[in-house]
């Protein structure tokens, strides 16, 4: 019996002005959404090649001198790689910072150097950008603004309008339960909205994994199964809505009014409202108090090490004291970084947190999280360049250890091995994305998302069984 | 009768569901909204006072005429509340050198504490009445004349001796009424809001400003009831037109804005241009090199130090300053000279000599430069704007984006309005130095004889342009908004005439 409903339904719709224009604008979103990928793809992934060969490059030439260079000059420029499902959302990646500084150690005179740290730079204001800043034509837009839109549309008259024409007393005569009814009406919207999306889609993911600029392997695939799926949910969520509101109301036109200022709200001004609530509301950062520590810290420093720091001698005392000198210097500055960094992405998440309420935030989330780019994905950056750097230190340290004649005194010259070193050995910084972490990490936004379905479609039916007809 | 008419329709809205959720929805939002904006405007204005404090801490602490920095900022917009347009986007501090002529480009950003938050879209009221009150005015129109002609009331009315332009033309007054309410309603609420904050303070011409963007919002929102119009009056049920408008309102309000500029073959980057340009500015600027490096070869005194080695305690800078990105190039030199060295008091005549000669030509220089960077600035950075401006004002959301920055002057024009008002500056600036006969003087490097007096220096403040002026920009949208009413309106005047019952 469902599946009988859910055929005329779908008839029903198929047939109608919405479907076709729905179709016509799923699949005209899309395709811009893939010609423009492929236009701007090849070049950030060209940038991309092109920074790391450099800083690679810069790399090779300290290993090519000793090891000490390399313990003092460091891995230089790390890059975030591009994410290949970049077209699925862009994630504000255009204001994230795509580098991690891991260099330029500090010169405190002609001989006198100290040894390299990780900075982490600004998120990047395109300042020179004087253009009407409006693109955004991602999945992550195609799915949480016009698709749910047309969610709406497809259910906003599922009740009301056959109350209005006595259709539906007529049906509720036969011998039909109404949760039937409820289950068939909300079926043959949701695969009447499925058929053009998944057209779009399709006709989107051939243009791209035809094209051989771009190369998508089995995890992007995976990550793309995931992100229909929760496309899906997504949908489903406001075709529920949409049924609830259609059998709470007498009206259909009355049905509409209502969904589109609840869409407008929750979709459009909630996310950036809240965030921006959230975030004017915040206490602002300032830097002073840790520039202040810096000093205090360096201050002494210098003060325990002065008299060690300006001579040339090099027995044993003198090296250990440079090296330690360099090595706290470097630490206290790394770790002053990253408190400020800290302190920036608390601020955001705290933020984001807030705009969670609203379900296309959570899309939002959802797909920067498996497309691999956004915030989330820029903390997990951060954190692979941290990892490097521990092995990178380690690497250095050990393959130290391993010369019997050298001092093992890291940072000074006369205090390190002076063997060559294998460019091969030494490790390279490779920028990953981990498939389970971000699955695991946004479970509970998906959960949050099955939810919301949940209960709007129990509410649904809960209305729809008391509803009189 | 038309009163008559008016009077019917008006209360036929007034009493809807959907007025009371429009009246409703416009305001919360805009009071959320506005709060919001306002306290984001007041950090930016502490920021520039901060920027300001600073900068006169700067100038005191200059006691030669080349040593130190000479900065200015621009103050934010308090209009930008309404429309944020490029204020928070374009650099607002820049600096004031002889040798150098500020653009845009290279300006600073002042005090963002945290850039991480940009992330997250800022609205502004604008953007509030471009969404809701779009909606609101296509939702009083679907049903205008296709309600009517379901219900079989069109029949009963045109019975009447009425013309048929006289129905529509009641129609549009009183809808326009109703949607004027939320409009008004909201916007003095905004206000309110506005004036009890005491650190924004708005002039007469901020009013004026103030009274464009309303009338700009009140075409915008015809447009959209019109748009509503047309389609009740092709179709033949209400069910079609209510989803025919819809999928119009989401394709000109969210789809098109958003997608055209991706669409569109992308901003084209002349890289050509931007590299051939530098070198022909590194050209200029080596000229300026080897003259001076022959001068002082020719001099008396031995070697090419510009310091003439004669800084004691203070500094001597001297700098090629290059960003090719920005088409940015420029040498700079002076010290700052506290004392003296015994021995180099013979060579003050001599840098006195070298000033006066390097001076004016790095002026000259500068100039030269801006005439070569300019049209290239233009042709790489502004023309692209310009084209994605026009391809958005296919779209009514264009046009209305486009006028409202006009009239709060958060438009590229407005923003250039403050480079320009430094250039202006910076030859107020040099003209004073010639006045005092600065760059021959020995407190142009050093002010061990005395510090330069920097109480006759004028003072840079920046006036945001007149009310005229805004509205002259304004005019091409706004003209464009109050046609396209016109002919929406003609267009619907022939249907309905045509129109069978």
């Amino acid at each position: 019996m469902i599946w009988h409903i859910t055929k005329r339904e779908l008839y029903d719709n198929l047939n109608s002005l919405r479907f076709a224009l729905t179709t016509v604008l799923l699949l005209g979103l899309m395709l811009t959404n893939a010609v423009s990928h492929l236009r701007e793809h090849p070049k950030r992934i060209q940038k991309y090649n092109e920074a790391v060969i450099k800083s690679l490059d810069g790399l090779a030439s300290h290993t090519d001198d000793s090891l000490y260079m390399l313990a003092q000059q460091g891995p230089g420029m790390l890059y975030k790689k591009p994410s290949p499902l970049y077209f699925c959302a862009e994630g504000g990646e255009h204001l994230l910072p795509d580098v991690v500084e891991g260099g330029s150690p500090f010169g405190y005179s002609d001989n006198l150097r100290g040894v390299w740290k990780l900075k982490y730079p600004d998120a990047n204001i395109n300042m020179k950008r004087v253009g009407p800043d409006v693109t955004k034509a991602d999945w992550a837009f195609v799915i949480g603004y016009v698709l749910s839109l047309i969610a709406l549309l497809f259910t906003f008259d599922a009740v009301s309008s056959e109350r209005e024409s006595g259709t539906l007393r007529l049906m509720l005569a036969n011998s039909v339960p109404r949760h039937t009814v409820l289950i068939g009406k909300f079926l043959g919207a949701l695969i009447s909205v499925s058929i053009p999306f998944t057209l779009a889609v399709l006709l989107n993911l051939v243009l791209i994994s035809t094209s051989s600029v771009v190369h998508l392997d089995t995890e992007a695939w995976g990550r793309l199964g995931i992100i229909f799926f929760t496309a899906f949910l997504y949908t489903c969520l406001f075709l529920a809505l949409g049924l609830l509101i259609s059998t709470r109301v007498q009206r259909s036109a009355v049905s509409l009014v209502i969904l589109l200022l609840v869409w407008v709200t929750f979709v459009v001004f909630m996310p950036s409202t809240l965030a921006s609530i959230a975030s004017e509301f915040s206490p602002s950062i300032s830097s002073e108090p840790r520039w202040k520590r810096h000093n205090e810290i360096q201050d002494e420093l210098w003060t325990k090490y002065d008299k060690w720091l300006w001579t040339n001698r090099t027995e044993k005392e003198t090296l250990t004291a440079k090296s330690e000198f360099f090595t706290k210097d470097a630490e206290a500055e790394e770790r002053l970084n990253r408190e400020g960094l800290t302190e920036k992405v608390a601020q955001v998440q705290y933020a984001r947190a807030i705009t969670r309420v609203s379900p296309a935030t959570l899309l939002q989330h959802l797909l920067e999280s498996f497309a691999g780019t956004g915030f989330e994905r820029h903390l997990q950056f951060v954190e692979n360049t941290q990892r490097y750097a521990r092995q990178l230190r380690e690497f250095v340290a050990d393959t130290d250890k391993s010369d019997p004649e050298s001092l093992h005194i890291i940072g000074v010259r006369e205090g390190m091995t002076k063997k060559k070193i294998l460019p091969e050995t030494v490790p390279k910084f490779e920028d990953t994305l981990d498939f389970n972490k971000d699955f695991n990490t946004r479970a509970m936004e998906l959960l949050l998302l099955a939810l919301f379905v949940i209960v709007l479609l129990s509410g649904a039916y809960l209305a729809f069984v008391r509803a009189e007809v | 009768m038309l009163i008559t008419l008016v009077r019917r329709e008006l209360l036929d809205n007034l009493m809807t569901f959907r007025f009371a959720a429009a009246v409703f929805i416009t305001l919360l939002l805009v009071v959320a909204n506005t709060a919001v904006l306002i306290k984001d405007y007041e950090r930016r204005l502490e920021a520039y006072n901060t920027a300001l404090k600073t900068h006169q801490q700067q100038l005191r602490e200059r006691k030669t005429y080349s040593g130190g920095l000479l900065e200015i900022a621009r103050p934010p917009n308090p209009l930008s509340i309404f429309n944020v347009g490029l204020d928070k986007q374009l650099g607002d501090e820049t600096w004031i050198y002889h040798s150098y002529v500020p653009t845009l480009w290279d300006a600073r950003m002042l005090g963002t504490t945290n850039p991480l938050l940009n992330l997250f879209s800022s609205i502004d009221i604008v953007f509030i009445f471009e969404v809701v009150l779009s909606l609101m005015a296509l939702i009083f129109a679907y049903d205008a004349i296709a309600g009517e002609r379901e219900r079989g009331t069109l029949r009963l009315v045109l019975t009447h001796p009425v013309s048929r332009g006289q129905i529509l033309l009641a129609k549009y007054i009183s809808a326009m009424i109703c949607l004027l309410v939320p409009l008004l309603m909201s916007l003095l609420l905004a206000l309110i809001l506005l004036t009890t904050s005491t650190t924004i303070s708005l002039s007469t011409s901020d009013f004026l400003r103030i009274g464009g963007i309303i009338f700009s919002s009140v075409a915008y929102l015809s447009v959209f009831y019109f748009i509503g119009m047309l389609i009740s009056a092709v179709t033949r049920r209400t069910g079609t037109a209510l989803m025919l408008s819809m999928f119009v309102w989401g394709f000109s309000v969210l789809v098109y804005p958003n997608v055209i500029v991706a669409a569109i073959a992308p901003p084209y980057t002349s890289q050509a241009r931007m590299v051939s340009t530098f070198d022909q500015i590194k050209q200029i600027w080596d000229e300026l090199d080897r003259e001076r490096k022959q001068f002082l070869a020719n001099d008396a005194v031995p070697g090419e130090d510009p310091s003439f080695g004669m800084v004691k305690s203070g500094f001597a800078y001297e700098y090629f300053y290059e960003d090719s990105s920005v088409l940015y190039y420029h040498y700079g030199a002076g010290a700052h000279v506290e004392e003296l060295n015994e021995e180099s008091e013979p060579s003050v005549p001599h840098a006195q000599d070298y000033y006066r000669f390097l001076v004016p030509r790095s002026v000259d220089t500068a100039e030269q430069t801006w005439l070569v960077q300019r049209p290239a600035l233009e042709a790489i950075f502004v023309q692209p704007a310009i084209v994605d401006r026009i391809l958005l004002r296919f779209s009514p959301v264009g046009m209305y984006d486009a006028a409202t920055q006009a009239w709060a002057g958060t438009d590229l024009h407005g923003l250039r309005d403050f480079f320009e008002a430094a250039r202006k500056y910076r030859r107020t600036v040099i003209d004073y130095y010639y006045d005092k006969n600065a760059f021959r003087a020995r407190e142009w490097f050093s002010a061990d004889k005395g510090a330069v007096d920097w109480d006759s220096l004028p003072q840079f403040s920046f006036q945001r342009s007149d009310v005229r002026i805004h509205a002259e920009r304004a005019l091409p949208d706004m003209l464009l908004l109050l046609m396209m009413n016109l002919l929406l309106f003609m267009v619907i005047l022939l249907v309905f005439t045509k129109s069978e019952v």
